[in-house]
């Protein structure tokens, strides 16, 4: 009996090997080397040489490492804080099940399946910095000049929060809905009953009971916004400099890149990935803190 | 909810900002080059020319506006566009079928038949999806460039193969599964593999169908692994060409015509899939959020 035991316990463990393997060798062994990498300098030609903390004392002394993480930061923020807020009332708007408000909310999710680099380059072109886009178009059928959208650091960021905002919010309407529709009904018939305005019922029953929800999606929106990539690089990254004029696009994950792929300091590029987790774990941990345990699903 | 009602009417004007891109892509597909550098833009193609996708006026290389290559006619190294869809319907395929297989295959056997030592394989599992990707991608691309991988499928296809968070979710999943099911077929000497494959996959269907949507949309729309590991016309997925095509767009705005013509013909089987099933979309995708 103990003997046919074992012998399943072979089979099964033979049947998922192939997937450990794979595992082992593209998901957990990475992760201990990239750790042991950003304690090195190394250039993938030699071998890696420990130098212990210097890598990230490179990379906090790096004016373009402090620029990527600020200009991060503050992507984040404003598509966190604009995307929440918008899909909340998008979600109180245009939640019913009526076909029209289906309508409404299939639009908004389009860029979550359809967002790729063919909708990016729409965008692109859409901004151009020349009189024939669309943005452009637009100011000046309001007698503005032309401004260089893609060209002038101070519009960067609001094109990327732009973009970002559309690319998030049909997904966070969504979530909002569900939330919404999880709070128990019996709870705004008692406060109508008591003559509570709507504004009261919004304050006192749909925030507190909708706070896992929040949660959840300023969460991960934090998370993904704060790994943007792709959509900085089509729309401003140049053969020459990959973070836009002045380094105004410069993000994250585009520094580390730029400084492990293109110049090849692999070690380097090893601890600025240490550090985008770091902070997500902060972000992580702070939201726990916020909102309690409940918010995190 | 009666308060809500006047916040409906500036939230309409959304919808219309949603759908332009679509919008302009489509149309911009559709207008020959000089109207579509024509400032103001019209808003419909004046002269609609399907020549952005097919020019019987292209004749090689030349400055001429009007006789620049179709989308369809682009070539690089020798290879076109519809060998870089090829790819990418390719990666796509291959990486959702084999992961979503076998990342159910390795569910059933953790929840359902668990050996010794497979509760800490599941802690690893779940250990790993806490890290954002980007942690291993130096490591991930000196391992492919060693096995000499650079340039060829295997660089696209096989890292993606083993995919924690689709395990974790069809663990989720599997858990509701009776297990007198998983015993009857047991007590009728069939092993795992068989139990697995006629018992356990047909009534995974739907939770199948729902984590395949964020993985197919997740490789569809892949940019910075294979930004990394491919740079060989041959081997080019169908967003890297659109990248290229679109950071030259500054220097050579007569492209931009053909770049929204291939945009739309890689935006189409998305779009229309989704119209097709918009439910198993939505919850698709808020289930492959979880990955984090």
């Amino acid at each position: 009996m103990i003997w046919r035991r074992h012998g399943r316990h072979l089979k099964d463990g033979l049947l998922v090997s192939p997937f450990f393997a794979l595992f082992a060798v593209f998901g957990v062994w990475p992760v201990l080397r990239s750790a042991w990498l950003s304690f090195t300098d190394y250039h993938a030609t030699d071998d890696p040489v420990f130098i212990g903390l210097g890598n990230y004392a490179e990379l906090f002394a790096d004016e373009r490492f402090m620029t990527a993480l600020a200009n991060t930061c503050a992507y984040m923020a404003w598509v966190s804080v604009i995307s929440v807020l918008l899909g909340l009332a998008l979600a109180l708007a245009f939640g019913s099940d009526s076909p029209l408000h289906r309508a409404v909310r299939v639009a908004f999710f389009l860029p979550a399946v359809a967002g790729g680099v063919g909708a990016i380059s729409a965008w692109k072109w859409l901004a151009s910095s020349e009189a024939y886009g669309l943005f452009n178009s637009l100011r000046a059928a309001l007698g503005l000049a032309p401004a260089r959208f893609l060209g002038d650091p101070q519009w960067t960021l609001p094109v990327l929060v732009l973009v970002g905002v559309w690319s998030v919010l049909g997904y966070n309407l969504v979530i909002f809905v569900a939330g919404l529709r999880a709070i128990p009904k019996d709870l705004y018939q008692a406060a109508q009953l008591d003559g509570a305005s709507p504004l009261n019922q919004f304050l006192h029953i749909t925030l507190p009971n909708l706070r896992p929800t929040l949660a959840y999606v300023s969460l991960t929106g934090m998370i993904a916004s704060f790994q943007v990539f792709y959509v900085p690089y089509l729309m401003f990254g140049a053969v020459d400099t990959l973070g836009g004029p002045l380094d105004s696009a410069l993000m994250l994950v585009t520094y580390l890149f730029d400084r492990g792929f293109r110049h090849l300091d692999l070690g380097l590029a090893s601890a600025a990935a240490w550090v985008l987790t770091l902070v997500l774990f902060g972000l992580t941990w702070l939201n726990l803190r916020l909102v309690g345990r409940e918010g995190a699903r | 909810m009666t308060l809500w009602r006047w916040l409906r009417a500036p939230l309409w004007l959304l919808v219309p900002v949603m759908l332009l891109p679509y919008y302009w892509m489509a149309i911009g597909a559709f207008k020959p080059v000089a109207e579509l550098l024509r400032q103001p833009p019209t808003l419909w193609p004046e002269h609609a020319t399907w020549h952005n996708f097919l020019n019987p006026d292209w004749a090689g290389i030349t400055a001429d506006p009007e006789k620049l290559a179709g989308i369809l006619q682009v070539s690089v190294e020798g290879h076109g566009f519809l060998r870089f869809y090829a790819n990418s319907v390719l990666v796509t395929v291959v990486v959702t079928a084999v992961s979503l297989l076998a990342a159910s295959l390795v569910a059933f056997v953790l929840t359902k038949r668990p050996f010794p030592g497979s509760r800490w394989l599941f802690r690893a599992l779940l250990l790993s999806m806490m890290l954002p990707w980007e942690v291993t991608i130096v490591p991930n691309f000196i391992t492919v460039a060693q096995l000499g991988w650079i340039n060829s499928y295997a660089a696209l296809l096989v890292p993606g193969l083993a995919k924690a968070f689709v395990v974790f979710y069809f663990r989720q999943a599997m858990l509701s599964l009776p297990d007198e099911l998983v015993s009857a077929a047991t007590l009728d000497g069939a092993g795992t593999l068989r139990i697995w494959w006629s018992v356990v996959l047909p009534l995974q269907r739907p939770a199948l169908a729902a984590i395949a949507i964020p993985v197919a949309v997740g490789e569809w729309n892949g940019f910075l692994w294979p930004l990394l590991v491919v740079n060989d016309a041959a081997t080019l997925t169908l967003p890297l060409q659109l990248g290229k095509m679109a950071g030259d767009l500054s220097f050579n705005p007569q492209a931009s015509a053909v770049l929204m013509a291939g945009s739309l013909l890689a935006s189409l089987p998305a779009i229309v899939l989704f119209l097709i099933f918009q439910r198993q979309f939505v919850t698709g995708l808020q289930a492959g959020a979880t990955k984090g």
